[in-house]
């Protein structure tokens, strides 16, 4: 068995530059953002391994549009201000494990390492030198993508062909890319992959057969004779036939079926259910197989998507896959151990996370975990009072939109902030931090000092005034924490106003205090339902005006 | 485990054959790489295995010497022989006669001092192996080859013995020089290595490297004696499984192994029923004179050979060079042999040496491929010669129509 273990990006679609990813054997789940690139990855890979884009052959239908929009912006620069005029490349590459296929072994690569792989490159075509030469005497307004060529190589730098590359791959996206008789390109192809070559010569011997009955047909021949005699169409005899003029005719031609279903009928939902299917219970032994799915809650109820990643489970022991998701059960049924984020073409592996912090995120619910990750920014909050109070004053900023409508996440931890911020730091994700001082200014400078700073993504509010009172709580009369949210709620709003809120006829703060203590989670809920303004400490309008900020 | 061998071969004993049916009988799985100098021996390997089979099965790769350097010994680790081979790619292969890379001067005329040219030496990389536009000099390559296996710690050696678990190399006293330690390495190697050859053939070098000098001339056993003596078995060196012609007559066995005396055992012509016709009219070598050959033509219709195109010949019948013929069958010849070789017939203790600048040195290929002229007819063999009545000739017949 066979597995791929790195891919390297240049210069292709969102990657700017080198970006590299790399893979474990099994099951690899691709988490990121919308933009961050995942589709580009698996597109990327199926490319080099197929030669298919949009399952259609790449080398008659390159486009300037493959090459990062950057680079070609600097590239038309540089050649329209007269200076370096050496046109972009798109490099693509894919390292796989082991020694098991030597003719692709070499190092040709970037890496500049002996390992075994391919390399599909397109790039500009040096026979063309003159024609670029002229050409470049004017001003350029797009890349001369007439003039690039593919190359496909093995890392021994030998040519190679699609047939000669031993890890097959199957691409299940959300696209539908059909033939013209809309049959499904990929069911085709999966289908085909797993017929040996006496089966695909023996169908297409088959359709052949086909093709001459039909044409034995006596209506056909009647049809046939009056075309023929009908010398107005064409000085050349007309006919109607059925297409062979492909090598794989069939192919184009038959229709998968389901049920009696045309496949293409039935929903995308159970279409990509069975695609999954069918790559996993593929059976070739000599080839390796590489499943990439693109984002399968798409199309997916849960019930659906819950037997869909059952099934990966229990069946992708010989089969490397790799997934790209949102959905943060899909993340966490497959295993966080194989979790890759992505953000800002930055990637982190769970597994490289410290153990315990590892630890601490496979114990929590599944729906926490990613939220942190596919957020643009996050708040961090100790409790569900504070998030509520922290959405509030959101929404009272932001014309009443939730902050999740803006890509902001209020995420409620607990006392567990520096396992969160582990991994803001890691991806550079921005995060603030609000939290009470609960009287000890210094230690929470010091607690947060390893992770804010003028060039760090996390910023971390609280109060810096310490309050103080003679208010005491119960029989053993316990100091009262002035330096929670309620009190410093309290400081910055009227008695008066919270009583209205709460419908509530406190008269002393002392018992406003109190009731808000014992009443937390009402409380908040009060204040949020209530349209009712209301002021907010300094430390939480602090943190909402960071969140406008670029 | 596995056993190399070395087959000495005579010629039109079949070891082309007899190369090719030990690599169809190998199992589907092996894959096996059938290799060889020249072109034109590539081509009849491929069609002497068509003849057998409908096509060439797909376990068996059939490459020339080069094109397998280039592709397996060269490109899969160049980038670690010089780090401007990271970005420039190979394009091809550049073949010279004599040393390649001689430095020029600004009218582009070749450096001469003292009455030799003046050459690029390996620390200028670039022009030392390579041609302007990347071609590397044919000289060079399995020099490159070497130097690159060692580099990488052996995984360009490596890497071929994984895709090939067989490696034949035919016509293999064409091998020379840098050949030789890339045949050590892979007698080294996990490959099981076949090498079939007759050195009485050597009508081409690979180069003509001061490398491995004293095994130029064919003496590829002695390199496997002297230098891979732990990587040889008892049976490892067969002179006798293809010491037999099943091409020439006993007379034309004879006079041809003449030629190398003392220095190889005497080939001998088959007993094969189906090879020996009887009752064959002019059979054996004869001599003819200028003035008899148009009508020598006429009478027996020989195929002429020649050492190059500026010898005359009557065109009206067909004629190949020497080196051309190599590998090829006909029933009878008519040979226009160069005055060296006419030294030879005159005087068999010849010794093919020559005085050059006070030293004695081999005249490389005249007497080799004279062997190759020789022994490319069934019957008769006919060289000419204008000899005089009274003259003693040895081993042949004078012949006066």
């Amino acid at each position: 068995m066979s597995y791929i273990t790195k891919v390297n990006i240049f210069n292709y679609k969102c990657f700017k530059g080198l970006f590299s990813l790399d893979f474990n054997d099994g099951v690899n789940i691709i988490v990121g953002n919308n933009e961050a690139g995942k589709s580009t990855i698996l597109e990327a890979i199926h490319l080099a391994l197929t030669g298919l884009l949009n399952g259609r052959y790449l080398r008659n239908e390159l486009s300037q549009y493959l090459f990062n929009n950057i680079v070609t912006q600097e590239y038309l620069q540089r050649v329209n201000e007269g200076s370096d005029a050496t046109p972009p490349y798109i490099l693509l590459e894919v390292f796989f494990k082991g020694s098991d296929f030597p003719k692709l072994e070499g190092n040709g690569n970037s890496n500049r390492v002996k390992a075994q792989g391919v390399s599909f490159k397109i790039l500009f075509d040096d026979n063309y030198r003159e024609e670029y030469e002229e050409l470049v005497k004017n001003e350029l307004k797009t890349i001369p993508i007439e003039y690039y060529k593919i190359e496909w190589k093995s890392f021994a730098r030998e040519t190679i062909t699609a047939r000669s590359i031993p890890i097959k791959s199957v691409l299940i996206d959300s696209a539908a890319n059909r033939y013209q008789n809309g049959s499904d390109i990929y069911i085709s192809k999966i289908i085909k992959d797993n017929l040996n070559d006496k089966q695909k010569a023996e169908i297409s011997q088959a359709y052949r057969k086909v093709k001459d009955v039909f044409m034995d047909e006596e209506a056909i021949k009647n049809i046939n004779n009056q075309l023929i005699k009908n010398s107005d169409i064409s000085d050349k005899k007309v006919m109607v036939s059925v297409d062979l003029s492909t090598k794989d005719a069939w192919e184009t031609s038959l229709m998968t079926y389901l049920d009696e279903v045309p496949f293409h009928q039935i929903g995308k939902g159970e279409q990509c259910i069975i695609k999954t299917n069918l790559a996993l219970a593929h059976k070739k032994s000599k080839e390796a197989n590489l499943i990439l799915i693109e984002e399968p809650e798409n199309h997916l109820s849960h019930t659906k998507l819950n037997e869909f990643v059952h099934n990966i489970v229990n069946k992708c022991s010989d089969k490397q896959v790799i997934i790209t998701t949102h959905n943060s059960f899909v993340a966490n049924k497959l295993g966080l151990e194989n979790l890759t984020l992505l953000h800002n073409q930055k990637q982190t592996k769970f597994s490289e996370l410290d153990p315990e912090t590892f630890d601490f995120f496979k114990k929590l619910p599944g729906y926490e975990t990613l939220r942190l990750i596919l957020c643009e920014k996050a708040i961090l909050v100790e409790g569900d009072c504070d998030e509520l109070i922290v959405q509030k004053a959101y929404m009272e900023a932001h014309n009443g939109r939730l902050p999740i409508e803006d890509g902001i996440d209020v995420i409620s931890v607990g006392l567990t902030f520096e396992r969160f911020l582990k991994i803001a730091e890691k991806i550079g994700k921005q995060v603030a931090v609000v939290t009470d001082n609960d009287g000890d200014v210094e230690s929470l400078n010091e607690k947060y000092a390893p992770y804010v700073g003028d060039s760090k993504s996390i910023k971390a509010f609280y109060d810096t005034v310490v309050d103080t009172g003679d208010l005491t709580i119960g029989k053993d009369k316990k100091k009262f924490n002035y330096n929670t949210l309620e009190p410093k709620l309290l400081k910055v709003n009227s008695l008066d106003s919270f009583n209205k809120i709460f419908g509530t006829k406190h008269t002393k703060i002392d018992d406003m205090h109190k009731y808000m203590k014992n009443n937390k989670t009402n409380c908040a809920l009060k204040i949020f339902e209530s349209t009712i303004k209301i002021k907010y400490p300094e430390y939480i309008t602090s943190a909402i005006n960071w969140c406008d900020e670029e | 485990m596995k056993n190399n061998k070395l087959m000495i071969s005579a010629a039109g004993s079949g070891k082309t054959t007899y190369l090719i049916d030990e690599a169809l009988a190998l199992p589907k799985e092996e894959q096996v790489l059938i290799t060889t100098y020249t072109e034109a021996n590539e081509a009849e390997i491929r069609s002497k295995i068509l003849k057998k089979k409908n096509c060439i099965p797909s376990n068996i790769t059939i490459q020339t010497w080069f094109s397998f350097l280039i592709q397996h010994g060269v490109r899969p680790f160049q980038g670690s022989m010089n780090d401007e081979l990271w970005d420039n790619d190979i394009t091809g292969m550049l073949l010279v006669e004599g040393r390649s890379g001689k430095k020029y001067d600004k009218n582009g005329k070749p450096l001469i001092i003292n009455g030799h040219p003046i050459y690029w030496e390996k620390d200028n990389f670039k022009k030392y192996y390579f041609t302007t536009n990347w071609k590397i000099f044919s000289d060079k390559l399995s020099n490159f080859v070497e130097e690159c296996n060692t580099l990488t710690n052996g995984a360009v050696i490596s890497r071929i013995s994984r895709i090939f678990s067989h490696i034949y190399i035919d016509e293999v006293q064409d091998l020379a020089g840098y050949d030789l330690e890339l045949i050590k390495l892979l007698f080294k190697s996990k490959s099981t290595i076949l090498l079939v050859g007759d050195p009485r053939q050597v009508t081409y070098l690979t180069h003509h490297s001061i490398r491995n000098k004293k095994y130029r001339d064919g003496k590829i056993k002695d390199f496997l004696i002297e230098n891979c003596k732990s990587l040889l078995s008892e049976d490892s060196i067969d002179e006798e499984t293809l010491k037999k012609s099943h091409r020439n007559n006993k007379e034309i066995c004879d006079y041809a192994s003449k030629l190398f005396e003392g220095i190889y055992e005497k080939s001998e012509p088959c007993s094969c029923d189906s090879c020996r016709k009887k009752n064959i009219e002019h059979a054996g070598v004869f001599i003819v004179r200028q003035n008899d050959v148009d009508e020598y033509l006429k009478k027996y219709n020989p195929v002429q050979l020649r050492w190059n195109r500026q010898i005359n010949v009557n065109e009206n019948y067909s004629v190949y060079n020497f080196g051309e013929s190599k590998g090829q069958t006909y029933d009878r010849v008519l040979i226009y042999p160069t005055s060296i070789m006419i030294n030879w017939i005159k005087d068999n203790s010849f010794d093919f040496k020559r005085t050059k600048n006070g030293k004695q040195e081999n005249i490389i290929g005249v007497r080799e491929k004279f062997y190759v002229a020789i022994t490319r007819a069934r019957y008769s063999v006919a060289i000419v010669y204008n000899f005089s009545d009274d003259e003693k000739i040895e081993g042949v017949q004078k012949l006066k129509l």
